[in-house]
């Protein structure tokens, strides 16, 4: 059987409780550090390891991909189609390097695969489009985050 | 059958075969690079010596002869430094430039490095590089790639019948090359490209298409003459990429044509017609198939009717014409076509020494036992033609003045001549079977789906004979 307990006229008010409660609440509104950021204008620091977005890296204005198809091979989701092609200064390059990023699930082991060290994972996060293409080449060699 | 000891069991194998093949014939490897099956013996790699006992030094597996209690160890000590050491050798002058070569993942240097070799280099000195000559339409060679096999030089001159490759230089300057650097003469070349067991010969048309471990390989039958040959389609995502020779020791051994190699070009043309169509005076209208084969009936209704059957149909499809024949145009004569010249299988002979042969249909020999005459001239009572083909057999010629239908591959130029065009299937879009010129029945295999609004004989054939309209000439 519940017992109920008699309380007092100030305790049936609640009153001391209330103000106990709001006493934490104020402490941790004003005292404590915070542990949000004010996003746009401030930005989080993510580790080195992080992967974001896919960029191109290239040496002297040449791109780094011979396109050996070791990023598709590998790539779990068949998010890379690359075309390959001959040019007199480079006998084999991508002449089409598109990475459908929808498909992509960021598992970084294109960059893994990759011989030429030519697709990385940079640390850009912020992926969030209207509409969503699929990146070609000339976009993802402009592409380098903070790398 | 005699018997000798390989890795410790007991290996069953015909006298006169080398170690390489007994061994084989026990599911036992030796690796190799100059050995082929299909040419003169050389030893010159080294990859394959192994120790015998009794024997003081390694013996090359491919040179010598298994004997009736030998004693041969491929996994031991000696045999496999010595593998590390050949590798070594080989590759210390190797580009290793596989992200940029075709052969890389068919690659025997790739194979063996990885299984027998070391992941290591202890090299630092500048690599081997030779200039490049062009080979002509065929082959590409990368000479840095090259490790001296000599198996194109053996091919040249005992399968090819020519004498273009040859090695200039000696030792770590050798260089193998044609004569004169001229571009190469003979109709196999794209067999070098198959047997470099490296990537110094690879194939121009397949150059950078496709890695070679995305293909899905179909076991066929090449349709470029009627000798039948086997080999293999490498398609991926409904694409063919190329055709290679598939083994086999009764007809082609282990070599093909080009003819045949890149015969498959035709039935990826842009210019193939995949949809039924009538011709008007301002050229093709494409139509729906239900309307075209009642325009396709209308064409023929009333008239008197020759069937011309192209020699590249299989025997299903011939059978299926035949039978359509006996129900609806019982009155036609009905005759086969294919190469201009060759009527019978009595005209089809050797074109060369090697595998070509005059008749260029596979199926000459099937239809003629099906009781199918070849087609010579046009007779003068007749108004209409049913042209039945692949996309192998040509067109015969004087056959103007008639009404013509179309049934089967055509390229857009060609399929003017019709009034009305139904596209069918090539070789590599059906199953069937085919008679080579000695009678051999082999299987072609459907390696791509059927492309556009292509449909098979037998559907046509079955759309035609059920579709109930007023000219009535069924």
């Amino acid at each position: 059987m519940l017992l109920k307990k008699k309380k007092g006229f100030l305790q049936e008010l609640y009153l001391i409780e209330i103000i106990k409660g709001l006493m934490i609440t104020m402490k941790n509104m004003l005292f404590a550090p915070k542990v949000t950021i004010q996003f746009p204008e401030e930005r989080r620091n993510y580790s080195d390891r992080y992967r974001g977005m896919h960029y191109l890296k290239a040496t002297n204005g040449v791109e780094n991909c011979t396109a050996c198809m070791l990023c598709p091979t590998v790539c779990p989701a068949e998010c890379i189609h690359i075309e390959a092609g001959e040019r007199p200064d480079k006998e084999k390059y991508p002449v089409k390097f598109e990475i459908d990023l929808l498909r992509c699930c960021f598992c970084g082991m294109c960059e893994e695969a990759c011989p030429k060290d030519a697709i990385k994972l940079s640390n850009i996060y912020e992926m969030s489009t209207t509409y969503r293409e699929v990146y070609d080449k000339q976009f993802l060699l402009e592409q380098r985050g903070n790398k | 059958m005699p018997k000798c000891i390989i890795d410790g069991r007991e290996v069953e194998f015909t006298p006169g075969q080398n170690l390489i093949e007994a061994a084989k014939g026990a599911g036992i490897d030796i690796p190799l690079f100059c050995y082929h099956p299909g040419l003169s013996v050389v030893a010159q790699c080294r990859m394959c010596a192994v120790e015998i006992e009794k024997m003081p030094k390694l013996q090359t597996a491919c040179s010598t002869l298994a004997a009736e209690g030998m004693v041969v160890k491929t996994k031991s000590q000696k045999t496999v430094e010595n593998q590390k050491s050949v590798m070594e050798f080989l590759l210390a002058n190797h580009p290793l430039d596989c992200p940029i070569c075709d052969k890389s993942g068919e690659c025997d240097l790739q194979d063996n490095s990885y299984k027998h070799g070391s992941a290591y280099s202890r090299t630092t000195e500048e690599r081997r590089t030779y200039l490049d000559l062009d080979m002509g339409p065929v082959i590409k060679k990368n000479m840095n790639r090259c490790i001296h096999c000599t198996r194109c030089i053996r091919f040249g001159s005992e399968i090819a019948e020519i004498r273009e490759m040859v090695a200039l230089k000696r030792g770590n300057n050798t260089e193998i090359t044609t004569i004169d650097g001229r571009p190469l003469e003979t109709d196999y070349a794209g067999n070098y490209a198959d047997i470099c067991p490296t990537g110094s010969l690879t194939i121009k048309d397949f150059r950078f298409k496709k890695r070679v471990w995305f293909l899905e390989k179909v076991p066929t039958v090449c349709e470029g003459c009627s000798k039948g040959c086997n080999m293999e389609i490498h398609q991926d995502n409904n694409q063919i990429y190329r055709c290679v020779p598939r083994e086999n020791k009764e007809i082609n051994h282990y070599w093909l044509c080009d003819e045949g190699r890149f015969n498959f070009h035709y039935v990826e043309r842009e210019d193939r017609l995949l949809d039924p169509a009538r011709t008007k005076t301002s050229g093709l209208e494409v139509c729906d198939w239900a309307s075209s084969i009642d325009l396709a009936k209308a064409a023929l209704a009333g008239k008197n009717i020759a069937i011309l059957v192209g020699s590249d149909l299989t025997q299903e499809e011939a059978a299926a014409v035949l039978q359509f024949k006996e129900q609806h145009y019982s009155q036609a004569s009905i005759y086969h076509f294919g190469t201009p010249g060759i009527l019978s299988t009595r005209d089809d002979a050797p074109e060369d020494r090697i595998l070509k042969r005059k008749s260029k249909t596979a199926n000459l020999n099937g239809l003629e036992k099906l009781g199918i005459r070849g087609f010579s001239k046009l007779s003068a009572d007749v108004t209409g033609l049913l042209i039945i083909r692949g996309g192998r057999a040509t067109l015969p010629a004087d056959i103007d003045g008639v009404e013509k239908v179309g049934i089967g591959v055509f390229m857009k130029d060609q399929a003017l001549m019709f009034s009305v065009i139904l596209p069918g299937l090539s070789f590599a879009e059906k199953d069937g079977t085919i008679l080579n010129y000695e009678g051999r029945e082999q299987r072609i295999r459907r390696a791509l789906q059927p492309p556009g609004q292509a449909k098979g004989l037998s559907e046509i054939l079955m759309m035609w004979a059920n579709r109930k309209t007023s000219h009535g000439a069924a």
